[in-house]
């Protein structure tokens, strides 16, 4: 009980939020848009499981939505060279798999501040994604949005397939030795490598699957819309790490579940549609999703430092 | 003792490579641009690099006692709006909410400060949750979407003006450079944000106020913000909620180009002035350079985007090369301390 806490005031939460919405604002559950709007969220839950495995082996990854856009630019550029739409899914994979592992390299191998060294590669990624394409729209050829299908079969195909990898990765990270390999490098990188885990490794590999995510979310970000925006990936590293650090991943490594990362993705996913339905102005949402950040640290705090007592 | 002189040399050397960069940048800029090195748009780039270099000066603490303030430019956003009320709506007068908008700084940075040295939160987590809040402050305030102007002749000078054949904000600037620079290094109080970085818990046997301290580093990085954001609105003229977006990663990569450690513990004010006038260089240069052309575009029309990459590219190699000396370092004090065991580390 006391062990799932976080998880559970973030459902509580959730519940509440839907609850008043439910009564003072229905339309917010008519099925299209509500389907529509959850697709919207899935390359930022994709994202956001990534970074909570990043922050569960006690690094952050601030890169993410530089590397997103990126992703996002070379998946649109190679589709619109005539290539098929598998070979653009495999270049934005294999793009973030290889910034990610430029990060995974520095971080783990050289032994600097995952922080820092993330804020080099973002505004690297960022400024040569500026560079590159000024700014334009990129258009996509016919068969790319929602993957050829209608788009009720597109917005299938992501919802479904975003839930596989939540629950697939929840798994793994709960029965896998690779999974555990990760919990015990952010609990305590000395103890794992005498523990016979190579803890630097562990950290260059979950950079890596980082990287891959973030390609992956970039594609289903992609098949949503008819052009790729340069800037797509802008703020949502922060709406990334936000909704693992609401759903209950310690900042400090070793702990957390994705469970609690949908929670906190939902919770602040819905924060803006929210505001909306209660006829709020919506440029309250940054503000709000800032005090969320701090209020869940500081209960962190408060608990851990009960705890010490 | 010789370990404490190796690292000292280290880091002179790494200001004497920094000061050969910017030579570099000076005679590279002067034979492939138009008129760089001329006095005006030398005070140029010191009049439009002044609140980037305040912030880093004023980050050069956070990060000695090892910590990180990512808030820093999105309170530049929140006191520039503030200020903008203030004397718009309020009517007061601008040097009175100047100063007002440096104490709301200040409390802003006492909030990250009580957050991390009170409750012992991490300090990059702590001003990310800021950096979202006081930019949504700030956006909220304005609705996102008013600005504030029309501020009095007098006050837009601070901007503008140029006070004994320099930017009028230059003064300021050195005056709070100086200030920092004396409270760093010829201070015990000072002195103690590098012991703070070297290891906390050393400090606190030697008898260091460490919460104390380290509150007080974040607590000058907030109000030299508020005073960046008065500075920038007098040289723009406007108030927005937009002031200062990024600034903190230029003032973070002046601070570590300037060679201070990400890991705390080192560095000196005068390597982060060093790297914030690479920055400034860099960043003017290339907009003087129009008959070369990138990718089909003439650099100058291309310079920003160009600068920001460099500067990334920059960052990344500072990064590199401090985590390669610092290994060096760390094996070369092994080597001696297996020898004479009884050292002591040192700090700096």
């Amino acid at each position: 009980m006391n062990k799932y806490f976080r998880e559970l005031t973030v459902a509580a939460a959730l519940l509440l939020l839907m609850l008043g919405l439910a009564i003072f604002a229905p339309h917010f559950f008519q099925i299209q848009p509500l389907i529509s709007r959850l697709t919207s969220q899935m390359p930022a839950l994709i994202l956001a499981i990534g970074v909570a495995l990043v922050i569960i082996s006690r690094q952050i990854d601030i890169s993410i939505g530089a590397q997103f856009s990126m992703c996002a630019i070379i998946a649109g550029v190679t589709a619109g060279a005539g290539l098929p739409l598998g070979v653009a899914i495999f270049a934005a994979l294999g793009a973030g798999a290889l910034m990610g592992a430029l990060n995974g390299v520095l971080v783990a191998w050289l032994g600097l501040p995952s922080i820092v060294v993330t804020l080099a590669t973002m505004v690297t990624w960022q400024e040569a994604l500026r560079l590159w394409q000024q700014g334009r729209l990129l258009p996509l050829p016919a068969g790319v949005q929602w993957f050829g299908l209608s788009q009720a079969g597109g917005q299938a195909v992501v919802i479904s397939l975003t839930f596989i990898l939540l629950i697939g990765a929840a798994w793994a990270l709960k029965n896998l030795s690779a999974g555990r390999f990760i919990y015990a490098t952010g609990t305590d990188a000395e103890a794992a490598r005498l523990a016979g885990i190579d803890p630097k490794r562990t950290t260059f590999g979950v950079f890596v699957l980082m990287g891959i995510l973030a390609g992956l979310a970039a594609v289903f970000n992609m098949v949503q819309s008819p052009q790729v925006q340069p800037n797509a990936g802008d703020g949502l590293d922060l709406k990334a790490i936000a909704a693992a650090v609401v759903g209950g991943v310690a900042i400090s490594g070793g702990r957390g579940t994705l469970w609690g990362v949908l929670l906190g993705m939902l919770l602040l996913a819905n924060v803006n549609p929210a505001l909306t339905h209660f006829h709020q102005p919506p440029y309250w949402e940054k503000a709000i999703q800032g005090l969320v950040i701090l209020l869940a640290v500081v209960a962190d705090g408060l608990r851990s430092r009960k705890n010490r007592l | 003792m010789s370990k404490s002189t190796a690292f000292k040399s280290l880091l002179a050397r790494h200001e004497a490579v920094l000061v050969l960069v910017i030579l570099v940048e000076v005679v590279l800029f002067q034979t492939l641009g138009r008129n760089f090195l001329i006095g005006r748009n030398i005070s140029n780039v010191f009049r439009h690099s002044v609140e980037i270099g305040l912030l880093a000066v004023a980050m050069t603490p956070v990060i000695l006692t090892g910590g990180i303030d990512l808030s820093v430019g999105s309170m530049m956003g929140l006191c520039a709006v503030l200020f903008g009320m203030m004397v718009n709506s309020l009517g007061m007068d601008p040097w009175v909410a100047g100063l007002a908008a440096i104490a709301f700084g200040a409390l802003g940075g006492g909030v990250n400060a009580v957050l991390i040295t009170r409750l012992n939160l991490p300090p990059l987590i702590v001003t990310l949750g800021t950096f979202s809040l006081f930019r949504g402050l700030a956006e909220a305030l304005t609705k996102g979407a008013e600005s504030y102007s029309g501020f009095s002749p007098s006050f837009l000078a601070l901007g503008n003006a140029d006070i004994a054949g320099l930017p009028a904000q230059i003064w300021v600037f050195f005056t709070v450079a100086a200030g920092i620079w004396v409270l760093v290094h010829h201070t015990t109080f000072g002195r103690s944000f590098r012991a703070i970085g070297f290891s906390p818990e050393g400090a606190r046997y030697a008898g260091i106020p460490v919460a104390r301290n380290t509150s007080l580093a974040y607590i000058i990085a907030g109000a030299v913000a508020g005073l960046a954001a008065v500075i920038l609105v007098a040289r723009l003229g406007e108030a927005r909620a937009n002031a200062g977006i990024g600034y903190e990663l230029l003032a973070i990569t002046a601070v570590v180009l300037g060679g201070v450690s990400i890991f705390g513990g080192s560095g000196t004010v005068g390597g982060t002035l060093l790297g914030w006038v690479a920055l400034a260089f860099l960043n003017n240069g290339l907009t003087r350079i129009s008959d070369y052309r990138i990718m089909d575009q003439p650099v100058a029309s291309v310079a920003r985007e160009l600068s920001g990459l460099l500067t990334g590219l920059l960052l990344l190699a500072a990064l590199a090369i401090g985590a390669s000396t610092k290994t060096l370092a760390v094996r070369r004090a092994r080597k001696q301390s297996l020898s004479k065991p009884t050292s002591t580390p040192a700090t700096s």
